[in-house]
């Protein structure tokens, strides 16, 4: 187990032709156990970063350290981390026991018996004891990704490393895996970093969550931070699905007034002051039909998904996305007013795009009432 | 069956594993005390490279200079001598050559009559070869691509049978077949009531026997490569045809010709390379006769060079291949290539 | 309608004769080489000719060991051929390994300027490599027919292009648990490749077995012989055997029949993989 320590970490690549920053001045540390995610659009430098941790990748500047050893100029296998890829990179001509065992007949002195021994084991834990002696292309798709964490977790690495490995798995079998990983990571308790492009699958797996954008670092936190208190419009919009409605609003004191008829009374203007112009933006979770609500819109289209219903409808030139009671159905062509809180409401600088205020709503309602008393109390 | 048992037996005996693992531990020793080598790609490439200078490279070079010499003898001279402490590197002057420019070449393009008679019947084969092989190849490939086709495997198998016979080897039993007096051909011939022919004894009866060893030699070759050919041409062209009306022939000159352009080249160029440098058969069969009347430009070469020793004029000759083969490669690309059907 | 399907039917009677026809043309020389091999040549001076095989195979390869000493050149065949074959596989797996994985200075120029040397014609070679051979006094002897075209452009052309089919995550992927590059080479890309190797060395082993001119020039000592060298001289001596030649000629395509027939697929596969080359 180990802590990941990252210092202006920069990787450029480019030849005669140009170059590419992929990764920018990134400082991060990952703490000993902890299960961080990195997410960000394709291109943003999330991948590159991890194969710089695994080692692929040599590093234009900055360091790397786990647990305070500097491995900028290990190789990959003098670092002891493993790592899952997306394609799961199973070894076509060997035996899932081959494949599992592959890493200890290469970097340890362990008799093929002790190998044998602990490559069961592992096939035990993960349940795929019974395939031992297939070769990887008679496997499933689950049953491949399996083999791989089993040759991944095999030599109890210090660092775990995973490239998108459920994107190549249906929807269903991706979340089963999902609990899966995380359950078997909190066993191991290593440190393990994981790299997707699925803001979902960020929220739901990461104790702490990366997003990158560009190859800059844009926030780092728990997955109620990035909801709650994105530091910028780039990761509001990035997480939550659907994304949140943004635009732009004019600022009259404490009014906001906006495309199509927008129009809010801040109760606290003070979060506007020196101001012309503000980004407003709201999710659609907290959008609903209200009489006299600020944003009056046109609705487009109505999904119905059986436990509520995605109305998406246009104020002026935005379009607007909400999601509301599976009760109400409005018709397709009527004009109807969203309200919201404001404590819900999120508004960022227009030109720095850093937030100026983010939710407030309450987080931390009692649950003591509805506690049952265990079975030894 | 058995051996996989027996291999299984070994492989999970105490011994057998204890030495694998002792094995493997050496290995590893090895290994980490090998220090990663920076120019690694270059260790991987150098030994194919110093074979490629050393083996191809140069003789290639020094065929194009020689073309421009008469050999007159074996070396005993140094070319060049290194001396590296206590020890001394001589490199030996490869041959004892007297230049004459471009004499060899005026010599083989208006003098040399016998080197005209094997460009000649080099050429002959080459236009009654290439069009019958590449034309029966191809309907044999498209009868064999038909849906209707039972046994498939088996046709195919038998008729590229001849691909796996050595070019001399095959050669003998073409010798024999084609025997004026005990051959088989003329004992069919007969037999049908005809008049045997001077197969091997005359001219143009050895000329076509060549073509015909030929032919069978290397039909099914160009059978394999036309059939894989069809079978990349998409299945829909030829339904969207169908349901155009299309006829047989209107499905074969307007979807296939066009899809299969790229492959048939390929076998028009690669057969067209390979007559030019036909040897073995005309050695085997005819010896080059009747009276050179089968010697091709390779045969040719080969006397020059290994019977008669005039090493530069055959390199003069083979560089005229070299030009002949490019040329037609050339042009055939040039005009199969880039047009569309 | 009726015409129609009368029309098919002719069609499809007549691609049965045509491959009839093909097959059995195709047929003859070899079943001819079985008769001849197997018969007296006293019986092939006899008018009609035998048509059907007899039983002398043994009696005609005694005479033929006692001719010429064809099993010695059976020998340096497969001498010749296998170590040039496993040569050749080494080098060019090698080093089409390190074109399709590995970036380097001058990868790109190298890789076309052997590229460029698959049309080079062998005739080309011949003279150049014969005064070569003579100058260090290899001539007569298995070296000099091995090494020349160990280095075999077709060889590494086949190589790179099946390895960039490697995927990259399988070789990090090693490289990750703890795998050297030399280790990437033999335990990674080469068991994956066998298909590959396969094809090629089917490739490699004929081209040898069967060469010809090259060795005529360098191999003027009858012990070194090959196959082609021995059959050559079976045909021109001053009485021609038939029955021994046709001996010689079943030992020399039995063997490449079998593997013909046994690894066809991989054949195919060889004889294809040398046709995308343009």
């Amino acid at each position: 187990m180990a802590t990941i320590d990252i210092t202006k970490l920069r990787k450029v690549f480019g030849d005669e032709n140009g170059e590419i920053v992929a990764v920018d001045d990134l400082d991060l540390t990952v703490e000993d156990g902890e299960f961080l995610v990195f997410v960000g659009p394709s291109g943003c430098g999330k991948t590159t970063t991890l194969r710089c941790i695994a080692g692929l990748e040599d590093v234009t500047s900055g360091t790397i350290e786990f647990d305070g050893r500097d491995v900028t100029d290990r190789r990959a296998r003098e670092r002891d981390v493993a790592m899952v890829f997306q394609n799961y990179a199973l070894y076509p001509h060997m035996t899932v026991r081959k494949n599992i065992g592959f890493p200890l007949r290469l970097s340890t002195k362990q008799s093929s018996d002790e190998i044998d021994a602990r490559v069961e084991e592992i096939a035990g834990l993960l349940g795929i004891d019974t395939l031992l002696e297939q070769k990887p292309r008679e496997l499933s798709g689950g049953q491949q990704q399996r083999v791989a964490l089993g040759r991944a977790i095999i030599r109890d690495p210090e660092v775990f490393l995973m490239d998108e490995p459920l994107s190549n798995l249906d929807a269903k079998l991706r979340s089963t895996m999902r609990t899966e990983l995380q359950e078997l990571q909190s066993e191991l308790g290593v440190t393990t970093a994981y790299v997707t492009h699925d803001q979902t699958e960020a929220m739901a797996m990461g104790d702490r969550i990366v997003i990158l954008e560009g190859g800059e670092l844009q926030q780092v936190g728990t997955p109620s931070d990035v909801y709650r208190s994105p530091a910028n419009e780039f990761v509001a919009g990035f997480i939550g699905s659907p994304s949140i409605n943004a635009f732009t609003a004019d600022v009259d004191g404490g009014l906001l007034t906006g495309p199509g008829g927008f129009e809010y009374a801040l109760d606290d203007p003070s979060l506007v002051e020196g101001y012309d112009r503000v980004r407003v933006g709201v999710r659609p979770e907290d959008l609903r039909p209200e009489v006299d609500g600020a944003m009056p819109s046109e609705v487009t289209v109505v999904e119905e998904m059986g436990n509520e219903n995605f109305l998406y409808a246009r104020m002026g030139d935005v379009d607007l996305t909400a999601r509301i009671e599976s009760e109400i159905h409005p018709e397709e062509g009527v004009t109807v007013a969203f309200g919201f809180d404001e404590e819900d409401l999120y508004l960022f600088d227009p030109k720095t795009s850093e937030s100026i205020k983010t939710k407030t709503s309450e987080t931390d309602i009692s649950y003591e009432q509805y506690v049952q008393p265990g079975p030894d109390q | 069956m058995v051996l996989a048992a027996i291999q299984s037996r070994v492989r999970s005996s105490t011994a057998y594993r204890q030495l694998s693992d002792q094995v493997r531990y050496t290995r590893q020793g090895i290994s980490d005390n090998v220090p990663t080598i920076p120019g690694l790609p270059y260790a991987y490439i150098s030994p194919f490279f110093i074979l490629f200078g050393v083996f191809l490279l140069f003789p290639t070079l020094y065929t194009l200079y020689l073309s421009f010499f008469n050999y007159v003898g074996v070396s005993n001279d140094i070319l060049l001598q290194i001396q590296a402490g206590p020890l001394t590197v001589s490199i030996p002057a490869i041959a004892n050559l007297e230049f004459v420019g471009l004499s060899h070449y005026e010599r083989l393009i208006f003098r040399d009559s016998l080197f005209h008679t094997s460009l000649f019947n080099t050429s002959f084969i080459f236009l009654v070869q290439v069009p019958l092989m590449v034309g029966l190849g191809l309907a044999t490939a498209l009868v064999l691509d038909s849906k209707f086709i039972r046994a498939k495997g088996l046709f195919r198998t038998l008729i590229a049978l001849p691909v796996a016979t050595g070019l001399v080897a095959y050669s003998t039993i073409f010798l024999l077949l084609f025997n004026d007096q005990v051959g088989l051909i003329n004992y069919a011939l007969v037999q049908l009531g005809l008049s045997p022919v001077a197969w091997l004894g005359s001219a143009w009866g050895a000329r076509i026997t060549l073509v015909i060893a030929v032919t069978w030699r290397w039909l099914g070759y160009n059978m394999i490569i036309l059939l894989a050919g069809l079978q990349t041409v998409p299945q829909q062209l030829y339904e969207a045809a169908e349901i155009d009306g299309a006829s047989r022939w209107q499905k074969f000159r307007y979807v296939t010709l066009p899809q299969l352009r790229p492959v048939l080249l390929f076998v028009v160029v690669s057969s067209t390379i390979g007559t030019f440098q036909i040897f073995s058969e005309p050695y085997v069969i005819t010896g080059g006769g009747p009276s050179n009347a089968t010697i091709t430009i390779v045969q040719y070469i080969y006397n020059q060079a290994f019977l008669q020793l005039n090493l530069g004029y055959a390199s003069a000759v083979s560089v005229i291949l070299v030009l002949i083969v490019s040329a037609m490669s050339i042009v055939q690309i040039h005009y199969g290539g880039d047009q569309d059907a | 309608m009726r015409e129609e399907e009368r029309n098919e039917a002719l069609w499809r009677f007549g691609a049965y004769i045509f491959l009839m026809v093909i097959v059995v043309l195709v047929l003859i020389p070899l079943y001819w080489m079985i008769v001849a091999a197997t018969i007296p040549q006293s019986e092939f001076f006899s008018w009609p000719p035998r048509l059907i095989p007899g039983l002398q195979w043994f009696d005609n390869f005694q005479a033929l060991q006692e001719n010429v000493d064809f099993l010695n050149s059976i020998g340096n065949s497969i001498i010749i051929a296998v170590a040039y074959t496993a040569l050749s596989l080494v080098l060019c797996s090698m080093a089409g390994f390190a074109f399709a994985k590995y970036e380097f200075r001058f990868k790109e120029p190298l890789f076309y300027f052997i590229l460029a040397t698959l049309v080079l014609p062998i005739q080309l070679l011949i003279i150049p490599l014969f005064l070569l051979m003579v100058q260090i006094g290899w001539t007569n002897s298995y070296l000099a027919v091995i090494l020349p075209w160990a280095a075999n452009p077709l060889g590494i052309f086949l190589m790179r292009q099946n390895m960039q089919a490697i995927p990259e995550s399988l070789l990090e992927s090693a490289r990750m648990d703890g795998a050297t590059e030399f280790q990437l080479y033999y335990k990674i890309a080469l068991p994956t490749m066998l298909p590959s190797l396969a094809a090629l060395s089917i490739i490699l082993f004929l081209n040898q077995w069967q060469a010809f001119l090259y060795p005529l020039v360098i191999l003027q000592d009858p012990q070194m012989y090959t196959i082609p060298l021995a059959l050559a001289e079976l045909v021109g001596q001053q009485r021609v055997y038939f029955d021994q030649i046709m001996v010689a000629t079943s030992l020399a395509v039995t063997p490449i029949f079998v593997v013909f027939l046994t690894m066809q697929q991989y054949f195919i596969k060889g004889i294809l993989s040398g046709s995308v080359k343009q």
